[in-house]
């Protein structure tokens, strides 16, 4: 029982990050149908906005030090602005191309952001203590379980119930959910194209942010890397959810935790370093079965 | 004083040359039918206003401005709504989130509710519904809620291409009721495409017919249909004699 | 003068032409005969391989693949396994079957079987992704790069999972990779004047008509997919000889970026584009190369950050791919007609 309840929080903490990094992609490719492959690069980073420039093996932390209401904000405010600036100087210049000249300038996006932060950085990983008290475990019905990994699940739930109340509630929501649909029609009804997409790249950075945030706090070390694992399978999340629906993002990523920490239990010992191979395997499959995803919205081909 | 000036327009879909020098002017309460065969560039027309294509040459003017490169969010602002062939409700909304888009582009609350109101006692069945999701209706529930969408933003002129288009008789009886009821109440002007002319001489008003890219007949509706010009220009016989 | 050349002088004058140009590089190369600028021209034919492999089937059939270097990885491998001392590999790579440990065959049969190993896998593969098109087509491409990365990264006993696998025989010759990319360019060249890839192009600009007429595109695309596994696996095992170790993250999502961009700059849908991406993109990277080393300027040494190198590439790239979306080549290929080269456009039939 105890053990099953490590697994249970073990799959869903671990299902939240990538939660939160297919609908940060998920959101992007339903207003443009770009699938942006820098997203990992601005998980980074936001991580490394933590520390001051420097190539030494040590980290100077900078924002890092600040109390937590400021230091949050301002981690998801960098995420924000990196992703609405690459929409301004990159992806505008983009609109009428096909998605796959899309996505090699964002796999270019990617790499410029990542060898900005190799050069101010340096490629080693560096450590960092941030909040690492919340690595203390708390007694859950006899399970030891991690604080943070209760707080990543709460902080997740939160941010998804915040999303969900913006889509649904609000007007710039609506208009969102109306040009993921169907972007033409929504322009023909006076949305504005440039503003919704705009917000949407907000959002999408505020989610990277948050996702560098939790990662930091688990691991306890910023590395140029980190943004683009979680990141790859956040993306297989999202194909396998059906690009651009973002329910579909949200239970493939929590899909796509859960599956990888039960074969981390159930596959024998030999097998279990090819974990993440049965995970990319899956995606082919999927694809193969339904090139649109499993949850494909019902418009994804459709436009004027 | 014409509220839509369209002056020698042509439109390329790549090498394809789907509309050329094509000219319309239409004032403030007029009623504008388009007809003409498949692939003659009626749509195109359409779409060539709204912004969706652009003109390879020519101007359009709406509303006393050129809005040639404009963005179809623009010129749906200054009072143009359109309504594409092909009924697109946004079908994971619901009836009501549709009906709302429509009115986007006026921050006005009260006015939001108060179209409603208007849309819905036009279309009594989108208010029992209006909770649901767009993708259940049936086509013709379909083609009124993108209707009364479009009129949801109280345009000067709007476009419609095909209403008919897969319609019952009495349905597409209803949608035209509202529609002049609009026109002669409010001032709605009307621009119509559809594939025969059967509507136009029922309705009245004003009628051009489209055939391989290019306007080849104009006049009034009724007095086509009753010559034979109309069917000859249409099949593209009787331009030898 | 102005008499035109045959068809012949025609139709051949594209490879005919890049090969020329390659053959610059290796005569100068003979001329300054120094081991570091042998090393820079040997990297550049084997991108020129790789990247020609790459244009076998992005070129032809319009879905960009993000898996390729997967093949390149395979390639690499295979020539180890066949090359290292029957010694070393016994001790770094166990899992092998016996006949494998035992052999030690010469570099040049082994880097053919390197390209044979992932053709045949792409022949598998390929069979299934080859269903797909446009995007869902791209992103499983990508997976089973993906798949191929981790399997490789973690089979400690066949591939010495993420430890460099060395003592692969050193070539330090240049002609060798002169004539894999001349091969390659042939084969490329070959394959796009064939009725299968006449079809493919044909497919990819127009894909409603030629499926009408009668174009199993999942067919010649397969043939395509093949065909630039073979070349792009050839190109893996060259790598694996001119610097004698491999890891599996030397093939991975840098790589495939850096050979991208190559096609990309130069034009993708052109064979000329794959070559001209490559030297050019090759130049560029290595006079940065040059300035993050240091130059010398009259006694004061100037050097530029380490990473700098990446993000100008980078940044070329977007800017190319936002002002010539069709690359440097504008997708046409070079071919002699009179005197100077003039180009004609590379879509299908020309
Ligand atoms: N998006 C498009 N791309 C290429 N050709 C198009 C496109 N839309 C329409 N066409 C072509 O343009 C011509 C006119 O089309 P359209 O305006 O839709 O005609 P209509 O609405 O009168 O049936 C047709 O030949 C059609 O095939
Ligand atoms: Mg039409």
């Amino acid at each position: 029982m105890t053990a099953l309840l490590q697994i249970l929080f073990d799959a869903l903490s671990l299902g939240s990050l990538y939660a939160l990094g297919a609908i940060g992609i998920a959101l992007i490719f339903g207003v443009m149908r770009l699938v942006n492959f820098a997203h990992g690069d601005y998980i980074s980073f936001c991580v490394f906005a933590l520390l001051w420039p420097s190539i030494d093996a040590a980290a100077i932390v900078f924002a890092g030090q600040l109390p937590a209401y400021l230091l949050i904000p301002i981690i998801l405010a960098t995420g924000a602005c990196l992703s609405m600036l690459s929409e301004v100087l990159v992806f505008r210049r983009f609109r009428n191309a096909n998605p796959a000249t899309m996505m090699i300038a964002s796999f270019a996006l990617g790499f410029v952001i990542k060898y900005t932060l190799l050069m101010l950085f340096s490629s080693r990983p560096k450590s960092i203590d941030l909040w690492s008290e919340l690595a203390l475990p708390v007694e859950i019905l006899d399970a030891r379980i991690p604080l943070l990994q209760v707080i990543t699940i709460i902080i997740t739930v939160l941010i998804l119930a915040a999303l969900v109340a913006f889509l649904k509630r609000t007007r710039f929501g609506l208009e969102m959910r109306a040009a993921a649909e169907n972007f033409t029609m929504a322009r023909m009804l006076g949305v504005r194209a440039n503003a919704v997409i705009l917000l949407a790249f907000a959002i999408s950075g505020m989610l990277a942010a948050s996702i560098g945030l939790i990662l930091v706090t688990q691991t306890g070390t910023v590395d140029i890397q980190m943004g683009s694992s979680v990141m790859l399978v956040a993306f297989i999340a999202t194909v396998i959810g059906g690009l651009g629906s973002l329910p579909g993002a949200v239970v493939a990523g929590f899909l796509i935790g859960g599956i990888s920490v039960l074969m981390q239990v159930i596959l024998p010992l030999e097998v279990r370093p090819f974990r993440d191979a049965f995970v990319y395997g899956a995606v082919i499959v999927v694809l193969i079965w339904r090139p649109n995803g499993l949850f494909a919205p019902r418009s994804a081909k459709q436009r004027v | 004083m014409s509220l839509l000036n369209i002056k020698d327009i042509s439109v390329n879909y790549g090498r394809l040359s789907a509309l050329r020098n094509a000219s319309l002017t239409l004032a403030k309460g007029d009623t504008l039918f388009v007809t003409g065969p498949n692939g003659a560039g009626k749509s195109t027309l359409l779409k060539a206003i709204a912004g969706v294509v652009a003109p390879k040459s020519g101007t359009i003017c709406f509303a006393d401005k050129n809005i040639g490169g404009r963005t179809p969010e623009d010129i749906a602002r200054l009072g143009f709504s359109m309504v594409p062939e092909g009924r697109h409700v946004f079908g994971s909304l619901t009836i009501e989130e549709n009906l709302r888009l429509g009115v986007g582009m006026r921050d006005d609350k009260d006015v939001a509710e108060r179209e409603l109101e208007t849309i819905y006692s036009v279309f009594p069945m989108l208010k029992d519904r209006r909770y649901q999701t767009a993708g259940v209706l049936s086509g013709g529930q379909q083609q009124m809620l993108v209707i009364g969408r479009a009129l949801m933003a109280n345009p000067q002129l709007i476009a419609i291409d095909e209403p008919s288009l897969g319609l019952a008789p009495k349905v597409i009886d209803d949608v035209y009721a509202v529609l002049l009821k609009l026109r002669d109440t409010r001032g709605l002007t009307l621009l119509i495409v559809e594939q025969s002319s059967a509507r136009a001489t029922m309705t009245g008003g004003r009628m051009i017919l489209l055939r391989g890219g290019e306007i080849v007949l104009e006049g009034d509706a009724r007095e086509l249909t009753k010559s034979d010009a109309l069917k000859a220009a249409y099949f593209g016989y009787g331009e030898h004699h | 003068m102005t008499k035109r050349p045959s068809i012949f002088l025609r139709t051949v004058s594209t490879p005919l032409i890049l090969i020329l140009v390659l053959a610059c590089f290796l005569a100068l190369a003979a001329l300054v005969n120094s081991g570091p600028f042998n090393q820079v021209v040997i990297d550049a034919f084997v991108k020129v391989t790789l990247v020609v492999g790459l244009y076998v089937f992005i070129g032809n059939s319009g879905v960009i693949s993000f898996g390729h270097i997967g093949f390149t990885c395979l390639g690499a491998y295979a020539t180890a396994w066949l090359t290292i001392p029957p010694m070393m590999k016994k001790m770094a790579l166990p899992g092998l079957p016996d006949l494998i440990l035992e052999t030690k065959l010469p570099f040049g049969i082994a880097i053919v079987l390197g390209g044979i190993f992932a053709a045949i896998f792409a022949l598998i593969v390929g069979k299934i992704l080859m269903r797909l098109s446009g995007i869902a087509a791209s992103i499983a491409t990508f997976a089973m790069l993906a798949v191929i990365n981790t399997v490789y990264s973690n089979w400690e006993r066949v591939t010495g999972a993420t430890s460099s696998v060395v003592g692969i025989p050193i070539v330090r010759v240049v002609w060798p990779y002169f004539l894999a990319a001349a091969g390659a360019i042939l084969i490329a060249h070959l394959y796009a004047i064939s009725r299968s890839g006449l079809a493919l192009r044909a497919a990819r600009d127009e894909a409603i008509a030629a499926s009408a007429s009668g174009v199993d595109i999942g067919r010649e695309r397969l043939i395509a997919f093949i065909i630039s596994a073979f070349i792009t696996g050839l190109a893996g095992a060259l790598s694996a000889h001119s610097v004698g170790v491999v890891t599996p993250d030397t093939f991975y999502l840098n790589l495939t970026f850096i050979c991208l961009s190559m096609l990309v700059v130069g034009g993708m849908n052109s064979l000329s584009g794959a070559v001209m991406g490559v030297v050019v993109l090759s130049v560029i990277i290595q006079v940065l190369r040059q300035f993050e080393k240091g130059v010398d300027f009259g006694g004061t040494v100037l050097a530029i950050p380490n990473g700098l190198q990446e993000i100008t590439i980078g940044i070329v790239m977007v800017v190319i791919l936002i002002a010539r979306p069709s690359g440097l080549t504008r997708n046409t290929e070079i071919v002699w007609r009179r005197w100077p080269f003039k180009r004609v456009s590379a879509t299908a039939g020309s």
